[in-house]
C-alpha cells in the first residue's frame, strides 16, 4: 500500500494542480508527504530479509502476463529515497514562474511519479512504461521553461532519450523472447529465477547485453552517446536539470544493475571490454571537454557526464564491492549534482550570465550560496566526508581487485589507473569553475546582488545531511543494498 | 583498556568547527572561544593519553564488506602517534591563542577559525589513523582545509590562485597515494597498517611490485610534504594567514608526509630500490629549497623554503631507513619552524603587513621580544649547539655519513646554505638602519601573540637534548662517530653565518644576483607551460571535437540526412486534390491488376 | 434477357463517368456528385450480384443488399459532412475550384 501511495501521490498532487490546486503550496506538500511516506518505507524496511519487500501486485492482462506489481528491495529502496529527496528539494527550489506556474509544477510531479513507479516496478512493462511517463514533461520543461536554444535542446534531447528508449524496448522484448515460451514473463522476479536456472543461453545474452547497454547508455550519457545532456542541462529550467540528473538518468544506471547484471551475466562479461573503454571515454575525454568549458552550466553538465563513468566503472567491474560502489555513487551523484544546478539556477537568476568569465567574487556577495556550492563541488570531486568519496573509494577498490595480479596489470587496472587521474582532472574543473565563480575580487556590476533566501537552507540542508550521512556512515547504505548485490555474485 | 578518549580529541574540533558554521557564524568572538576551548580540550586529552599505558580505544566500521574490504574507523595509539597528538595539539593550541590577536579585526574570523578546527580535526585524524583508508580521507581533508585556510582571503587573487595551486598539487600526489594504496591492498589482502604488515610477506616475492607500490604511496608524501617536484604549491601558500603558515605550512600538515612515510616504514623499508629513490627526492628538495632561499626576499617565502629544505632531510632520513631520525627532526622543526613564522607574524602585522624583508631593518632595538625569540628560532634551525636543531640535523648527518657519502656531502652544503640565508634575514631584518616609514613606527605586538612565541622559545631551544626528547621518542641507537660529523657540520655552519655576516652587514639592497636562483628555477613557468602544452591543448581538442564532430557533425548529421530526405520526398506533394485521387486510382487499378491477372 | 453483364456494364460506365468527374471537373461540388456517382454504381453492381446469385433454394443472398443499405446510410452522413465542409471552404476562401485549394502541400 505504502508503495501505491508514494508513487501516485505526486501525480495526484499534479493532477491537483492543473485543476487548480494552489500550485507551489499543493507541489511542496506533495512533495513532503512523499518524502516522509519514503521515509517510512526506509525505516520499515527489514535489512535482513532477502527479497522484495512491501510487495503488492494486480493483475492487467492475462493473456500477455502483464501485471502490475510493485515492491522493493535495498537498491531500489535507495533510488526511491533518492527520488523523494531530489524531489523535494527541486519543488523547493523552483522560484517564480512567470507564466503557466501550475503546469510547471504538475511537470515536476509527474516526473517524480514517473521514477518512483519505474523503481518500484517489479514488471518490465511498467518498468518501461513509468520512465517514458516521466520523459514526457521533461520535454515540455526544457521546451516551454528553458532558456537560451531551448527549442533545439528539447529536440535533442527528446529524439535522443526516444532512440535510447527505442532500442531500450527491443533489447527488453529480445529479453522477454530469449526464455522458452512456457516461462515468459514480464515479472523481473520469474526472470530472475529463469535466468539463474540457466534458460537465457549465452549467445543471446551478448546480443541483449549490447542492446541494454547501448539502451540505457544513451538514457545516461554513456559516450559517445552523450551529447544530449550538457545542452538539455544548459537550456533546462533548474528544477528540471535537478531532477533529469538527479534522479531520471539514473534510472538508466538503475536498469543495468537490475536487468543485465543478474540476469545477462554472461552477456555482460563478452563486452566488459567494451564497456571500460566507453566509460574511460566518459571518464577521460569527457573530462577534458569540461575543463574546456567557459559556462557554468555547461560545465556541470558535463561534468555529470563524466561522473557516469565511475558509476560505469562500478557496473563494469564485475565484483560485489565495485556494484556496491556503483550504487552507493549512484546516489551521491544525484544528491550533489541535484544541488549544484539548484545553486547555479539561482546565479542565473541573479546575474542573467553563467559565463564563467564574466562572473567573480561572488562569495562575498553571497557568503550563503558560496558556502553551500563549495560543499556541493567538493562533495562531486569526491571529498571524503560525502558520500561520493565513499562511492568512488568502493569502485575503485573494487574493479582494481577484478583479477589482480602482482605480475602484470590488467585491462581493469589501467582502467583503474585512468579512473584515478580522472579525479585529478574533476577537481580541475571545478575549482577552476569556484575559483572564477566566487573567489577574486567582486565586480561592480554584482555588488548588489542579494544572496540565497533564508527559506533555501531546507533543501540545501537535507540534500547536504544526506550525502554527509552516507559519506560517514556508509554501512547503513551497504546494509541495504548488498544483499541485492550478493545474489547477483553467489554463483562466482 | 578501551576508551572513548581518542574519540574526544579527534572530535571536540570538528564539533567546534560545526556548531561555529551552524550556528555562530555571525558571532566572531563567541565562534573564537568555541574554537580555542575545543583545541585546548584537545590538548587536554591527549596529554591524558599520553600518560596512560597500553590505551585503546573503541573501533567503529566505516565500510564492512568482508572477506573483500573491511574498513575500520580505528585508532593506532603507540608512541609515534601519541608524539604527535601531544606535538599537533600543543603547537595548534598555541597557533589558536596567536591567532585570536592576529585575526582580531577580520571580518571573515568565524569562517577562520571554523577552518582552523577543522583543520585540527583532520590532522589529528591522520595521526590516528590505523588504516590505509582511514589515513587517506583525513589526508584529503587536511587538503581541503589547506585549501580553505590559504584561500582564507579569496577575494585577492593571488590567495585564490594559491589554494587551488596547493589542491592541485596536492591532488596529483594523491593520485599516486591512492594508487599505492590500492596495489598494496591487492596484494596483502588489507587496508589495516598491522594486518598489512603481517601479509607483508605476499608482496616481497615480487620486489618490483613493491617497489612501484611504496613509490607511489611516497607520491601521497611528495605532494604533502612539499617534496620536488611537487614542491611549487608551498611558496604559494604563504598568502595564507601568517598563522596558518606556521601550523599547517610548517609544523604539522607538511610533516603529515613524513609522519605517514614513517607509519608504514614497514612497507617502505621492504624495498632498497624505493628508499634510495625516497633518499634522493628528499636530497634534492634539501638543496635546491635552500639555493632557493638565499635569494628571496620576502620574508615568509624564505621562511617557507626553508621548511622545505628541513623537510627534505627528513624525508632524506626516512630513505636513510631510519623513521626515528626522521621522527626526531620532525619534532624539532615543528617547535622552531612555528616560532620562526609566528615572529614572522608578529613583524608583519606590526609593519602593516609588509612582507619584503628590504622594507625592514633595525627592528632588533624595538620588537625586544620577537627578536630574542625569532633569534632562538634561528639558531635552532640552522643546528647551532646547543639549540635543538643541532641535534637531530647531527643525527640525520650521521646516518648520511654512514650509508651514502654524496648525500651526506650535499646535506652538509645544505646546512651551509641554511645559516647562510637564516643569517641572512636576521642581520637583514633586525639590524641596520630601517628602510621604511613602517620599519621605523614599529613596535612589539599585543601579549596574546608575544605568549605564544615565549613558549615555543623554550622547546625550540630544549627539545634537542636527548633527556628532553627521550621522554618523547624513541631515539635510534647512535654510534660513536667522534666528532667528525658534528664538526663538519658546525664548520659549515659558522661559514655560512661569516659569509652572510660579511656580505649582508649595512646594505641597502641584496648584494647577490642570481636570476635563475632568484626565480625558482623557473619552476612555475615551465609547469605552466607544460600544463597549458598538454593538458589545455588537450582539452580544447576534446572540447572541439565533442562540439563539431560528435554534436555537430555526426549527431546533427544525421538529423540533417534525414531532413534532406523528407525534402526530396515533399517534392511529390504537389497539393492538387485531384492529382491525388488520379494516383490513387492507378494505385487501385494497378493493385487490381496485380491480384487478378498475375 | 438482362443479364448480370448489363447489370456490370452499365455499373461500370457509372463508375467510369463518376471517376473521370473527380479527376477532371474543378468545382469540388459536382466532384462530390460525382463520388455519389462512384458510389452508386458500387451499390448497384452489389444488388445485381445478389439478385443473380441464388442459392440452392432459389432466395438471393441478402448480404449484399445488407450492405447496400449500410452504404447508402453512410453516404447521406457523408453527403452532411462534406457538403459542410464544402460551405466551411467556401465561407473561409470564397471559392469551391480545386485550383484555389492546394495548401496541402509543403
Amino acid at each position: 500500500m505504502i508503495l501505491h501511495f508514494i508513487v501516485f501521490l505526486p501525480v495526484a498532487a499534479a493532477l491537483a494542480i492543473l485543476v487548480g490546486a494552489p500550485a507551489r503550496r499543493t507541489a511542496l506538500w506533495g512533495a513532503a508527504l512523499t518524502l516522509a511516506a519514503t521515509l517510512l518505507a526506509y525505516f520499515a524496511f527489514d535489512t535482513g530479509q532477502r527479497g522484495f519487500q512491501f510487495v503488492t501486485s494486480c493483475a492487467v492482462s492475462s493473456d500477455w502476463r502483464i501485471n502490475f506489481t510493485l515492491g522493493l528491495d535495498g537498491l531500489s529502496l535507495m533510488m526511491m529515497l533518492l527520488t523523494a529527496v531530489v524531489t523535494f528539494a527541486a519543488v523547493w527550489f523552483t522560484g517564480e514562474i512567470t507564466e503557466h506556474e501550475n503546469a510547471f509544477y504538475a511537470c515536476l510531479l509527474f516526473i517524480a511519479g514517473g521514477a518512483f513507479g519505474a523503481f518500484a516496478s517489479l514488471d518490465l512493462f511498467f518498468f518501461y512504461a513509468f520512465h517514458e511517463l516521466a520523459l514526457i514533461p521533461t520535454f515540455l520543461l526544457i521546451g516551454i521553461w528553458g532558456s537560451g536554444n531551448r527549442q533545439a535542446a528539447a529536440w535533442k534531447i527528446t529524439i535522443y532519450l526516444a532512440t535510447g528508449s527505442f532500442i531500450l524496448l527491443l533489447g527488453l522484448i529480445m529479453l522477454y523472447r530469449s526464455v522458452p515460451e512456457a516461462a515468459r514473463t514480464f515479472d523481473l522476479r520469474a526472470l530472475q529465477k529463469a535466468a539463474s536456472l540457466g534458460m537465457i543461453p549465452a549467445d543471446a545474452q551478448g546480443n541483449i547485453y549490447l542492446l541494454l547497454l547501448v539502451g540505457f547508455g544513451i538514457l545516461v550519457s554513456l559516450f559517445p552517446f552523450h551529447t544530449w545532456a550538457p545542452e538539455a542541462y544548459a537550456s533546462a529550467p533548474a528544477p528540471a536539470a535537478m531532477l533529469h540528473a538527479g534522479v531520471l538518468k539514473k534510472f538508466g544506471l538503475y536498469g543495468l544493475l537490475r536487468l543485465a547484471l543478474p540476469l545477462l551475466p554472461e552477456g555482460a562479461e563478452q563486452w566488459s571490454t567494451l564497456l571500460l573503454v566507453l566509460l574511460l571515454g566518459n571518464i577521460i575525454y569527457v573530462g577534458l571537454v569540461t575543463i574546456a568549458q567557459k559556462r557554468l552550466d555547461w560545465m556541470l553538465g558535463y561534468s555529470s557526464v563524466m561522473h557516469m563513468g565511475y558509476i560505469f566503472l562500478g557496473i563494469a567491474s564485475g565484483t560485489l564491492l565495485g556494484t556496491n560502489g556503483a550504487a552507493v555513487l549512484i546516489f551521491a551523484h544525484g544528491v550533489s549534482i541535484a544541488l549544484l544546478f539548484g545553486l547555479a539556477g539561482e546565479i542565473r537568476q541573479r546575474t542573467g550570465t553563467l559565463v564563467l568569465a564574466d562572473l567573480g567574487g561572488l562569495g562575498k556577495v553571497m557568503p550563503r550560496a558560496g558556502l553551500a556550492f563549495g560543499l556541493a563541488a567538493f562533495a562531486s570531486i569526491g571529498l571524503p566526508g560525502f558520500a561520493n568519496f565513499t562511492g568512488e573509494v568502493m569502485v575503485l577498490f573494487g574493479v582494481f581487485r577484478n583479477g589482480a595480479s602482482p605480475e602484470r596489470f590488467n585491462i581493469y587496472q589501467i582502467a583503474t589507473v585512468l579512473a584515478l587521474w580522472g579525479v585529478v582532472i574533476s577537481a580541475v574543473y571545478m575549482l577552476r569553475a569556484y575559483r572564477s565563480v566566487f573567489m577574486g575580487a567582486v565586480r561592480e556590476s554584482w555588488s548588489g546582488l542579494t544572496d540565497l533566501s533564508r527559506s533555501l537552507r531546507v533543501p540545501i540542508g537535507i540534500l547536504i545531511a544526506m550525502s554527509l550521512w552516507f559519506g560517514f556512515f556508509p554501512q547503513s547504505f551497504i546494509r541495504k543494498v548488498s544483499p541485492t548485490f550478493k545474489s547477483y555474485f553467489t554463483a562466482k | 583498556m578501551s576508551s572513548a578518549l581518542p574519540w574526544y580529541i579527534l572530535l571536540l574540533p570538528f564539533f567546534a568547527a560545526v556548531v561555529i558554521v551552524l550556528l555562530t557564524k555571525s558571532s566572531r568572538g563567541l565562534s573564537s572561544f568555541i574554537s580555542v576551548a575545543a583545541v585546548l580540550g584537545s590538548f587536554i586529552c591527549s596529554c591524558l593519553v599520553f600518560t596512560t599505558e597500553n590505551i585503546r580505544s573503541i573501533e567503529l566500521t566505516w565500510i564492512d564488506l568482508r572477506p573483500i574490504l573491511y574498513v575500520p574507523l580505528g585508532f593506532v595509539l603507540d608512541d609515534l602517534s601519541k608524539t604527535m597528538l601531544v606535538l599537533v595539539t600543543g603547537i595548534g593550541a598555541l597557533i589558536h591563542i596567536y591567532s585570536l590577536g592576529y585575526m582580531k579585526d577580520d571580518a571573515g574570523k568565524s569562517r577562520y577559525f571554523a577552518s582552523l578546527s577543522f583543520f585540527m580535526f583532520s590532522m589529528l585524524g591522520i595521526v590516528l589513523s590505523n588504516n590505509f583508508v582511514m589515513m587517506f580521507i583525513f589526508w584529503e581533508l587536511v587538503g581541503v582545509s589547506s585549501y580553505l585556510l590559504i584561500g582564507h582571503w579569496f577575494e585577492r587573487d593571488a590567495a585564490a590562485e594559491a589554494a587551488k595551486k596547493a589542491f592541485l598539487t596536492n591532488r596529483i600526489g594523491d593520485f599516486g597515494f591512492m594508487l599505492g594504496i590500492l596495489m598494496a591492498w591487492t596484494a596483502t589482502g588489507s587496508v589495516v597498517f598491522d594486518d598489512m604488515a603481517q601479509e607483508l610477506g605476499r608482496i616481497t616475492s615480487y620486489p618490483g611490485y613493491l617497489t612501484v607500490a611504496t613509490l607511489l604511496i611516497f607520491c601521497g608524501a611528495v605532494g604533502k610534504s612539499a617534496q620536488f617536484p611537487l614542491h611549487v604549491w608551498l611558496p604559494d601558500a604563504m598568502e595564507g594567514p601568517t598563522p596558518i603558515s606556521a601550523l599547517i605550512h610548517a609544523a604539522t600538515m607538511v610533516a603529515a608526509g613524513v609522519y605517514m612515510l614513517v607509519r608504514v616504514g614497514f612497507l617502505i623499508q621492504a624495498s632498497a630500490t624505493a628508499l634510495s629513490v625516497i633518499a634522493w627526492i628528499g636530497t634534492v628538495t634539501a638543496v635546491m629549497a635552500a639555493l632557493i632561499a638565499t635569494q628571496q626576499n620576502d620574508i615568509k617565502r624564505i621562511l617557507a623554503y626553508s621548511t622545505l629544505s628541513q623537510l627534505g632531510y627528513m624525508v632524506m632520513a626516512v630513505g636513510l631507513a631510519s623513521g626515528e631520525a626522521a621522527m626526531f627532526h620532525l619534532f624539532t622543526h615543528a617547535f622552531f619552524k612555528a616560532l620562526l613564522f609566528l615572529g614572522a607574524g608578529s613583524i608583519i602585522v606590526m609593519l602593516h603587513h609588509e612582507q619584503n624583508i628590504w622594507k625592514m631593518g633595525g627592528l632588533a632595538g624595538r620588537l625586544g621580544i620577537t627578536f630574542l625569540t625569532f633569534m632562538a628560532g634561528t639558531l635552532a634551525l640552522i643546528g647551532f649547539p646547543p639549540f635543538s636543531g643541532f641535534f637531530s640535523k647531527d643525527l640525520i648527518l650521521a646516518l648520511a655519513y654512514e650509508k651514502n657519502p654524496a648525500i651526506f656531502w650535499l646535506a652538509l652544503f645544505t646546512a651551509f646554505l641554511t645559516a647562510f640565508y637564516m643569517v641572512r634575514l636576521i642581520v637583514v631584518v633586525f639590524f641596520g638602519k630601517p628602510r621604511s616609514e613602517h620599519a621605523r613606527a614599529g613596535r612589539e605586538a599585543p601579549w596574546v601573540m608575544i605568549t605564544p612565541l615565549m613558549i615555543l622559545a623554550i622547546p625550540a631551544f630544549a627539545s634537542g637534548f636527548g633527556f628532553v626528547a627521550k621522554l618523547f621518542l624513541p631515539l635510534p641507537a647512535q654510534e660513536e662517530h667522534g666528532w667528525l660529523v658534528p664538526g663538519l657540520a658546525l664548520a659549515a655552519t659558522l661559514a655560512g653565518i661569516t659569509l652572510a655576516v660579511v656580505l649582508y652587514r649595512r646594505r641597502e639592497s641584496d648584494p647577490l644576483d642570481f636570476a635563475l636562483v632568484r626565480d625558482r628555477f623557473y619552476f612555475d613557468e615551465i609547469y605552466g607551460f607544460l600544463i597549458k602544452a598538454t593538458q589545455g591543448v588537450l582539452a580544447s581538442l576534446s572540447a572541439f571535437i565533442d562540439r563539431w564532430i560528435l554534436d555537430v557533425g555526426i549527431i546533427r548529421g544525421a538529423g540533417g540526412t534525414t531532413w534532406g530526405f523528407g525534402s526530396l520526398l515533399r517534392l511529390l506533394q504537389v497539393g492538387n486534390l485531384q492529382a491525388y485521387s488520379f494516383l490513387f486510382g492507378l494505385g487501385i487499378v494497378g493493385l487490381i491488376y496485380f491480384t487478378l491477372f498475375r | 434477357m438482362i443479364t448480370l453483364g448489363h447489370y456490370l456494364i452499365v455499373s461500370g460506365l457509372l463508375f467510369t463517368i463518376g471517376f473521370a468527374g473527380v479527376l477532371l471537373r474543378r468545382n469540388i461540388i459536382i466532384i462530390f456528385m460525382s463520388l455519389e456517382l462512384m458510389l452508386n454504381a458500387a451499390n448497384l453492381s452489389l444488388v445485381a450480384f445478389s439478385r443473380f446469385r441464388v442459392d440452392s433454394a432459389g432466395m438471393p443472398n441478402y448480404n449484399a443488399q445488407v450492405f447496400v443499405f449500410f452504404i447508402i446510410t453512410v453516404a447521406a452522413a457523408e453527403v452532411a459532412v462534406g457538403l459542410a465542409i464544402i460551405v466551411a471552404l467556401y465561407r473561409a476562401r470564397q471559392t469551391t475550384h480545386v485550383e484555389d485549394v492546394n495548401s496541402l502541400k509543403f
